[in-house]
């Protein structure tokens, strides 16, 4: 039985059913208006959105190519006590984005977290910043900030919504891009099996390697963090806490950030990343031992975070524990004089589940009880943004999204929002092209969606590439301004609230508007502080440089944003 | 070598048929139009014009649609997503080819005029690249009094950026005009005769920023949008009844500024109208239908 796959794949089978041919591949190839690289999110968002087009059905020819298997994506049925460790955050900008083309209907809610509220604090002198759906609207009327899931329910969601497009979307899976050649002006992409297919448009979602982007000769910098990010699924049972987990928890450690992201009410996930050898070691050791470490990583004072840190690296994984660690741990509380009526107290896991919980405890997320076996994981960080997003001359006809075109750290959780913002300003520059008459493979024709991303990804980029260097910080000035910069910064609402525009918050009233703008203020706001901030570290003009400049570049900014 | 031949070949034969067609001109841009199809070339600012133009002839087109629906009609107002889907369209002056190809897309039967032959084969060449351009779009060396002479007729004329550059406007003109059906559109870019004109489209364009080569344009040969308008009032055409302060009533013609913005590499229209049409502006006027 041939086709014996969802309709979705019908387009697979039927290229499986032809044998190799007997001709050369260029009379083999098969022309295309669109040729997609990459079915991750961005690609396959990308995918949904031109084929939603109205014009997409009559004049294009659209197909996307992916190394997996995207038929066991399609019928991903996770058990409801277990979750993926790899998550994301979705704003609203891009929640309304996935609506409009018709594939956030598709993500099962019962699996994702509606986000309330963040708090982020600096790991050395704890000031804190907080935010929340009163900073935006004290009327009230704002529903959430950001919404997390599994990325596989959105993958899924995504697959289920280009079956519904018949005929538009040929997804062609479980082959590898062997080569990109030319014919005449127009790309063709050369798969194993033997199957060619020529394009009008080649778009590059093929992730920060991407063949594309090499095959346009498109040029990229940036470099990779000098550290990893390990992430987990965390169970915190029958918890006494005082928020009902719509909080996201971050705390910049020296060593890198560590974040806390609501799944379900007793379910969360971890981000943490450090240093490459602590990462190795986290990704590996017993799962007891890591909930140990992530309960005293948002707690313990930096000096026993160290502490942990070296006992780590010198017994290594096999080394500790749970035991052990819950030992040392006691120890360092010991001589913190941290009891067990303290919102910092985390040795003693299960008696602090029950009861009155202490003052302070919605200042930190609630106690892991234990890591879900095998959600154990750990990847590279990486800077990078391409030098364009259009390719021209040699590279003409391609285009880039997703991680393709720019990778960022994961500790503002924009990566995938950039790439599904990037899909839908394409999807629109085709769709305003193909109104026009245009060629949507010209240079002529994508430059409107180069000259929307990039300034604005740009920006992103930096901001979050300077919080990532400022708070890898220890020494005092630097501690001391950053932390002023931020206590400054949770004063002032025009800000926070532009801030949070970009995290995805928005008032009912706001729902009609497209929210880019809104975001795009908030970034070129939190960019001038942090330019600011991390400038004046540089030049040692700590006091009088970042403090004033802050200031100063503040309320400029604050002026801006409450006008615009 | 066998171009630069039939370029001579192209300049006699144009002596000897009284054209309106300048053979200095011929030879110039038969000199460039290699170079049509870069982006980033010569032609760049042409290029990045074409989107708005074609979107002028798009708003206008639905608009006229949407305006002769008798309100029997009006209940299946499905049009496709080709608007010019089942009109004959033809483009004079069309060089390589950038508007022509636009027209085919947008689902015209095209054709594309130039009295450049290597313009020509260098249209013919793109558009054969293009398996979805193929069957709409058909190039022809020749001019416009050619086709008058032919007796051909089509529901959309263009001619882009083509009025600036002949000998014989009015001559041209009458040509563009009896190749309209009636009821058709006749759709002109062009640049008026200003001081503002000679600033950006002579110094500024081809002397400072050299973003056209010296010599493309004459200031002499330039148009302003009220000769044109006078053109259209004449008797001997009436496509325009009267104007109010020099602007015909909207059924009849609309006249755009279209102004360029260097920083941000894109071409504006502006409301209709003679605000903004001290140097380049597009031109519509539709024939009177016989009735």
């Amino acid at each position: 039985m041939l086709c014996a796959r969802p309709l979705l794949f019908r387009s697979a089978c039927l290229s499986k059913s032809i044998p190799s041919r007997p001709f050369s591949k260029d009379s083999a190839a098969a022309s295309y208006d669109v040729v997609i690289v990459g079915g991750g999110l961005s690609g396959l968002a990308l995918a949904a959105a031109i084929g939603s087009l109205p014009l997409a059905r009559e004049l294009l020819n659209i197909a996307l190519v992916d190394a997996s298997d995207l038929t066991r994506k399609y019928n991903w049925n996770s058990d409801p006590h277990t979750y993926s460790s790899s998550v994301c955050s979705i704003t609203n900008a891009s929640r309304e984005f996935l609506d409009s083309i018709g594939v956030w209907q598709h993500v099962e809610q019962s699996r994702t977290s509606p986000i309330e509220s963040m708090q982020v604090w600096d790991g050395i002198s704890n000031s804190r910043i907080c935010f929340s759906n009163s900073d935006i609207d004290p009327g009230g009327s704002i529903f959430e900030m950001a919404r997390l899931t599994e990325n596989l329910n959105l993958h899924r969601a995504l697959l289920h919504r280009l079956d519904e497009i018949p005929g538009r979307v040929e997804l062609i899976d479980q082959v590898k891009v062997e080569s990109i050649t030319r014919s005449g002006t127009w790309p063709v992409v050369n798969l194993s099996g033997g199957r060619s297919l020529q394009t009008r448009l080649l778009i590059g979602a093929d992730g920060f390697k991407s063949p594309v982007r090499s095959f346009a000769q498109i040029g990229s910098s940036g470099w990779a963090y000098p550290s990893h990010a390990v992430v987990g699924t965390l169970h915190h049972p029958s918890s006494n806490h005082p928020q009902h987990n719509t909080t996201a928890y971050q705390r910049f450690l020296p060593t890198g950030p560590i974040a806390f992201l609501p799944l379900t009410k007793e379910v969360s996930t971890v981000v943490w990343s450090t240093s490459v050898q602590l990462a190795s070691i986290l990704r590996s050791v017993h799962p007891d031992v890591l909930a140990h470490l992530i309960n005293a990583a948002f707690r313990l004072p930096e000096v026993s975070i160290r502490y942990l840190h070296s006992i780590l690296l010198e017994r290594g994984a096999d080394g500790i524990t749970p035991e052990s660690i819950t030992e040392e741990i006691k120890f360092r509380e010991n001589a913190h004089g941290i009891g067990p009526h303290s919102a910092l107290y985390s040795s003693d896991v299960v008696s602090l589940g029950v009861g009155i919980p202490p003052i302070g405890s919605e200042a930190y997320p609630p106690l892991v009880h234990s890591v879900q076996a095998g959600s154990q994981a750990s990847f590279p960080l990486k800077l990078s943004h391409a030098d364009s997003y259009v390719g021209e001359g040699v590279g003409e006809r391609t285009a880039l999204v997703g991680d393709a075109a720019h990778t960022v750290h994961p500790l503002a959780g924009q990566g995938l929002n950039m790439g599904l913002e990037d899909a839908r300003v394409l999807a629109q520059t085709i769709g305003e092209a193909l109104s026009l008459g245009g060629d949507i493979g010209s240079y002529i024709s994508l430059i409107p969606y180069h000259t929307a991303r990039y300034a604005p990804n740009h920006a992103i980029i930096s901001v979050i590439d300077k919080l990532h260097k400022l708070y890898s910080l220890t020494s005092p000035p630097a501690v001391w301004a950053r932390s002023v910069g931020l206590e400054v910064l949770n004063e002032l609402g025009p800000i926070k609230s532009a801030l949070m525009g970009v995290a995805g918050s928005k008032t009912k009233q706001d729902m009609a508007e497209p929210l880019q703008h809104y975001g795009a203020a908030g970034w070129h706001a939190a960019a001038t502080v942090v330019e600011s901030l991390s400038g004046g570290i540089r030049t040692g003009k700590v006091v009088a440089g970042s403090l004033g400049g802050l200031v100063s570049s503040l309320v400029q900014n604050a002026a801006k944003n409450t006008r615009g | 070598m066998n171009r630069i031949a039939s370029i001579r070949r192209t300049v006699r034969s144009l002596h000897s048929t009284a054209s309106t067609i300048n053979p200095d001109e011929i030879d110039f841009f038969s000199r460039l139009a290699s170079q049509w199809w870069d982006p980033r070339g010569e032609f760049a600012l042409l290029h990045r014009m074409n989107p708005v133009r074609v979107g002028f002839i798009r708003d206008k087109i639905i608009q006229t649609l949407d305006e002769d629906i008798t309100p029997l009609d009006h209940l299946s107002p499905t049009r496709s997503a080709r608007i010019l889907d089942g009109m004959e369209a033809l483009d004079i002056g069309c060089g390589g080819g950038l508007l022509a190809e636009s027209l085919a897309r947008l689902g015209a039967r095209t054709t594309g005029v130039d009295a450049s032959e290597s313009n020509i084969k260098i249209a013919a060449l793109h558009a054969s690249a293009d398996a979805r351009l193929t069957t709409g779009i058909n190039y022809r060396y020749g001019s416009a009094e050619e086709m008058v002479a032919e007796g051909k007729k089509f529901d959309l004329v263009c001619s882009m950026e083509v009025l600036e550059h002949v000998n014989n406007p009015r001559t041209f003109l009458t040509s563009c005009a009896d190749l309209v059906k009636p009821g058709g559109h006749l759709f002109l870019s062009t640049i008026s005769r200003t001081p503002l004109s000679y600033f950006l489209a002579i110094f500024m364009a081809e002397h400072a920023l050299r973003l056209v080569r010296p010599g493309t344009h004459d200031y002499s040969k330039f148009v302003k949008p009220s000769e044109l308008v006078e053109f259209f009032q004449h008797p001997d055409l009436a496509w325009i009844s009267r104007t109010y302060g020099g602007i015909p009533i909207r059924k009849e013609a609309e006249i755009r500024g279209l102004i360029y913005n260097p920083l941000e590499g894109a071409w504006k229209t502006l409301p209709a109208g003679l605000s903004g049409t001290q140097c380049n502006y597009l031109f519509w006027a539709r024939k009177p239908n016989l009735s």
